[in-house]
């Protein structure tokens, strides 16, 4: 394997890693995939043929046609125009929830691993403890207890305010799906975190920083964080993969998004209950699910194989 | 050995702890009144008055610190007490040991069903590495990994409601015997047997490259003798190894798999409790799931130096 010289050309790492990247066609596929899904929700609202809402009752259960290509729902919505809005739904809650745990992740796993001490002993046993709970139980949990305290503080800001804002059921339900979501995914994040600052703690230009002197603030977010960023590039993409799929099942188990706002989830669930007389309703939004998640993992894998082209296991 | 058996469960207890702790004040807090939450369901029976409701509360022993409601919660658990159900009243104990058999007997199945189908796979496609079959079977084991159990098993109904005629496709709970539990196995063993597979394959690659398997191909060891001898228990010790993990797949999965076949075990329980908004019933298998997995690690955190030595050499220096 040839090595690369990272001091001279920074920009060579990563031309060299979409090189090997485009070698894999399954990552290639995966990457089309998820470039065709993030336009989708980006421009939805001018690609789907229907207003996802809009209910036509003399069309209900429509098997698919020219007018409707995926036909229509037990309220003769065009179940295409709500796929198209799904996908914003699934790709909104799964940017918004790797932010927040990556954030989370980084400060925490950085600090610990570079300072070490009590504090990286502590986070270290509580990310532990955390990945040992099932996480749909956790959220189940998180959900079933905040849902109260938090849409009767957005009624009391909404008496205070009369801002209509706060009578949004969907804020309600993204801020709850985004909390609950974002505290049961950071662990992963503070581990890698850690284990790569450990190692780049130990390298020369750190030594060198230390000795000219440089603040432990400056030397972590100017040297050790940004050579530390590789894998965590890995693990968010995958993770991209995973709270989408986290979003859906919460849909279809009536604890994320709720209805009508169509998300994935809530319409495999919806069309879990006529799935015998009227399967396309069940098929149409599992395939989709389906494609979108062993998209993200392929990708994952090729991006894992190229970013790390020595750590092949 | 009994110091590292001392040792783990020195770390454990207060882990399994404190994740009690955590569940029970995210119910103590945030669900509201226990008090009114009953008032709610049963309106009309007694009127709302403060001052009789503070006398069923100090009955009840609501009045009381946190921190000693959640150690007598602790205790009552420890004698089989989980307190009674909100929407029917019935004891949460005698709702969870009806339910634990099926899902019991789901999830032990599933295990055999992973031994048996990830672990072979696994060492061909490893022993194959780069080849065709193995690319066929890894990615056969990404998509498995990939697909939720609640779009796989919706698929597979629809797939066998085509082949199969009307009123055929298996639904509902038939014990273990039944025909009817072949397609929420299936389903079920999904992420574990994925999860296995590429583990074995990993581990099988990297066992390769040991000087005692060269030294056995060399001394002419036929090739199934060398898989057998030489490769399989190497490669099983980490398997193990990932006890936690499958368990961890195996009841997040049951959860989809029951509601989607009507199978009346744990995980449908948790759902109906969750719409219902039935707290101490979701307490119950929240913990009960917590339990398992952290009790799964454990084990395996026990077992590890039988498996091998070595680990126990070094964190016993």
């Amino acid at each position: 394997m040839t090595m690369i010289d990272i001091e001279d050309k920074p920009s060579s790492l990563w031309r060299d890693a979409w090189r090997r990247l485009k070698r894999n066609k399954l990552a290639v596929a995966g990457l089309a995939i998820i470039a065709a899904l993030v336009i989708v929700s980006v421009f939805g609202p001018w690609l789907s043929p229907y207003d996802f809402l809009s209910q036509n009752l003399d069309l209900r259960n429509q098997p698919p046609s020219s007018q409707h290509w995926l036909g229509t729902d037990d309220l003769g919505r065009d179940v295409m125009s709500r796929l198209i809005y799904g996908a914003r739904t699934a790709f909104m809650v799964a940017v918004g929830v790797t932010i927040i745990a990556v954030l989370i992740g980084v400060i925490l796993g950085a600090i610990a691993g570079f300072y070490g001490g009590w504090f990286d002993r502590f986070v270290m046993w509580f990310t532990d403890i955390t990945m040992s709970v099932p996480q749909l139980l956790l959220v189940v949990v998180i959900n079933a207890s905040l849902k109260q305290p938090i849409s009767l503080w957005m009624e009391a800001r909404y008496m205070e305010t009369l801002n209509p804002i706060y009578r949004n059921t969907q804020i309600v339900d993204f801020v709850l799906v985004f909390g609950a979501m974002a505290l049961i995914t950071w662990p992963p994040y503070a581990r890698l975190v850690r284990a790569q600052v450990l190692s780049v703690r130990q390298r020369p230009y750190v030594t060198a920083a230390r000795a000219l002197g440089l603040t432990n603030r400056l030397i972590l977010t100017r040297y050790v964080l940004p050579n530390a960023m590789g894998p965590l590039i890995v693990a968010v993409s995958a993770g991209l993969g995973t709270a989408m799929v986290l979003e859906s099942a919460f849909s279809f188990l009536g604890v994320g998004v709720t209805p009508p706002t169509p998300s994935w989830g809530n319409m495999i669930s919806d069309g879990l209950r006529v799935w015998t007389n009227y399967p396309h309703l069940l098929a149409a939004p599992a395939a989709v699910l389906a494609v979108v998640t062993v998209a993200f993992n392929f990708l994952g894998d090729g991006l894992n194989d190229a970013l790390n082209p020595k750590g092949q296991k | 050995m009994f110091a590292h058996i001392l040792r783990r469960l020195i770390v454990w207890v207060p882990s399994v702890l404190l994740v009690m702790l955590g569940v029970y004040a995210l119910a103590f807090y945030g669900a509201g009144d226990p008090i009114k939450l009953i008032f709610l369901r049963a309106p009309g029976d007694v009127a709302y008055d403060p001052v009789k409701i503070e006398a069923i509360r100090a009955e009840a022993g609501l009045d009381r610190p946190f921190l000693v409601q959640f150690f007598s919660y602790i205790w009552n658990l420890m004698q089989g007490n989980f307190g009674n159900s909100l929407t029917s009243g019935r004891s949460v104990w005698a709702m969870v040991s009806a339910a634990a058999p099926v899902s019991a007997a789901l999830g032990l199945m599933t295990i055999v069903v992973t031994a048996l189908v990830a672990v072979p796979l696994g060492m061909i496609a490893g022993m194959r590495q780069n080849s065709r079959l193995d690319y066929f079977i890894l990615g056969t084991a990404v998509a498995l990994w990939a697909i939720p159990a609640y779009v796989a098993g919706p698929l597979l109904m629809v797939l066998l409601l085509m082949i199969l005629p009307d009123g055929a496709v298996p639904y509902g709970w038939g014990g273990i015997f039944s025909v009817k539990i072949l397609l929420p196995l299936i389903v079920l063993s999904f992420q574990p047997i994925a999860l296995i597979l590429r583990q074995t394959r990993a581990a099988v690659i990297e066992v390769l490259s040991e000087d005692y398997v060269r030294t056995a191909r060399a001394k002419g060891v036929p090739e199934h003798m060398v898989a057998l001898r030489h490769i399989l228990r190497p490669v099983l010790t980490p398997v193990v190894t990932q006890l936690g993990l499958i368990m961890i797949t195996i009841v997040n999965g049951a959860i989809f798999v029951e509601l989607v076949f009507g199978l009346p075990g744990l995980g449908r329980l948790t759902v109906q409790a969750l719409i219902n908004n039935d707290y101490p019933v979701i307490l119950a298998v929240t913990l009960i799931g917590s339990f398992l997995v952290m009790a799964s690690n454990l084990l395996v955190d026990l077992l590890y130096p039988l498996l091998d030595p070595r680990a126990a050499d070094v964190k016993g220096s």
